[in-house]
């Protein structure tokens, strides 16, 4: 017995390197579940902390660039709502159309301003962590913007913190369409330049060109229709020939983004509960 | 023996650290990333109880995972490295050498002890990146990305390893 005993204590290591393995391999395989603690992650309370501080140490270095962008856009801003300011002139008696729209598009929505802590890119499927959490009312399945487009979608929430699966994530998906049209598809990303993704299932029949702008469609509680998602940079054919396949131009630099917001959709339960129902 | 602990935990931090502060933010040639950390098993004499060391690795996989946002990947390929380090070191530490020898350049011989730690850097990048990627189809940037990171890390644990050492 004593000698049985001590053979399997020869080999307790194995037992050891397969149960540790079979550790990891269940945290890679579970990562993506709403249900899985939030301990493991970048959002943990200690690990987010440390990372904010990083981040803050950081901003200071790009800080010439981030003017540069700012001025830029800013010019862009300008000449955009000296053009707007002249149409709503020439279109005096509609002019509650611009801000109809903009109310039609925030229906119902508040944002949390907020800042990343953490991102990556690089890898097939990345994450951003915010300095917000469920203490500041962010909950699992909100939106997250960006001044210049969408950003990605809230998984986990930890008092302050919130791991944010980026739209450069292959198990991503959020229903867009085609600006002015009402075809739809779900915008994917398939890994390699983050500033690329694709959106199938574009009906044949649909008309459209390159350099046409790409909205999200509102047909989930998660964003509001409406937000600038990029531009058709290619169209083609989808893998089984039914349909097209749009190359899309993401108008978020993912790489770069430090400034988000949060939406929060205070109809966004009543709008799930009623998809369940039907 | 609790000295030795607390000394091996704070070891155990000050890399995940470095990687999860400077290293992580490196991508040499949009590729290379060195990941330092697996320098931490070049630390327990041969004679260290293999479950131990076992569960050592997996602790600094998983602390590095948690903070450069890696799910399991850093342990599982940790784990592994753990796993082969202490049969490799029997095999290639010299004849003569005693139960509690280290991996150092010294002991081992600079040559052996180049051959040791590429073997280790080789197979934990070679798991870490399979897992990064598995469900993914783009072989060849898969490749440039382990074998220069690959390159990186060995090249920095063995400057780290003999600035460590300078004399020894």
């Amino acid at each position: 017995m004593r000698e049985l005993l001590q053979r399997l204590a020869q080999y307790a290591h194995w037992a050891v390197f397969l149960i540790l393995e079979l550790l990891a391999g269940i945290m890679l395989f579970r990562y993506n579940h709403y249900q899985q603690s939030v301990w493991l992650t970048q959002a943990n309370a200690v690990v987010g902390r440390v990372l904010e501080w990083k981040a803050g140490m950081l901003s200071y270095v790009g800080l010439g660039k981030r003017n540069a962008e700012l001025t830029e856009r800013n010019i862009v801003l300008q000449m955009e709502a000296t053009r707007l300011r002249r149409e709503l002139g020439a279109a005096q008696p509609d002019s509650t159309d611009t801000d109809s729209l903009r109310a039609e598009a925030l229906n119902g929505a508040r944002l949390i301003p907020a800042q990343v802590v953490a991102n990556s890119v690089r890898r097939d499927d990345n994450y951003l962590t915010i300095n917000r959490g469920s203490a500041d009312g962010v909950c699992p399945e909100m939106g997250v913007l960006s001044g210049t487009g969408i950003v990605g979608i809230v998984g986990k929430t930890s008092p302050h913190y919130a791991l944010v699966m980026s739209v450069l994530n292959t198990q991503s998906s959020i229903s867009c369409r085609l600006r002015g049209t009402e075809y739809f598809g779900y915008l994917h990303w398939q890994g390699g330049s983050p500033l690329r993704a694709y959106i199938d299932d574009i009906p044949r029949h649909a008309r459209f060109e390159v350099g046409d702008e790409v909205e999200t469609s509102g047909y989930s509680s998660v964003f509001p229709a409406g937000i600038f998602v990029g531009r058709v940079a290619k169209i083609s054919d989808s893998a089984d020939g039914l349909a097209y396949r749009l190359e899309v131009e993401l108008s978020t630099d993912l790489a770069n983004v430090r400034d988000v917001c949060i939406i929060v959709r205070d109809d966004a339960e009543e709008l799930d509960s009623m998809i369940v129902e039907n | 023996m609790l000295v030795g602990l607390i000394i091996r935990l704070i070891l155990m931090l000050a890399l995940a650290a470095l990687q999860v502060l400077v290293l992580n933010d490196v991508h040499l040639f949009g590729y290379a990333t060195p990941m330092l950390y697996v320098a931490f098993l070049l630390r327990f004499p041969l004679n260290t109880p293999r479950v131990g060391v076992l569960l050592w690795a997996f602790l600094m996989g998983l602390t590095v995972d948690v903070g450069s946002g890696t799910p399991g990947m850093g342990a599982a390929a940790m784990t592994l490295a753990g796993m082969l380090c202490q049969p490799l070191l029997r095999v290639m530490s010299p004849r003569d050498a005693t139960d509690d020898i280290v991996a150092t350049p010294h002991s081992m011989g600079r040559m052996t002890h180049f051959h040791y730690v590429a073997i280790l850097v080789v197979v934990h990048h070679a798991v870490f990146y399979l897992l990064e990627s598995f469900t993914f189809h783009h072989p060849i940037p898969l490749l440039i990305s382990f074998a220069s990171s690959a390159l990186l890390s060995l090249v920095l644990i063995i400057v780290f390893e003999t600035l460590r050492l300078p004399k020894a």
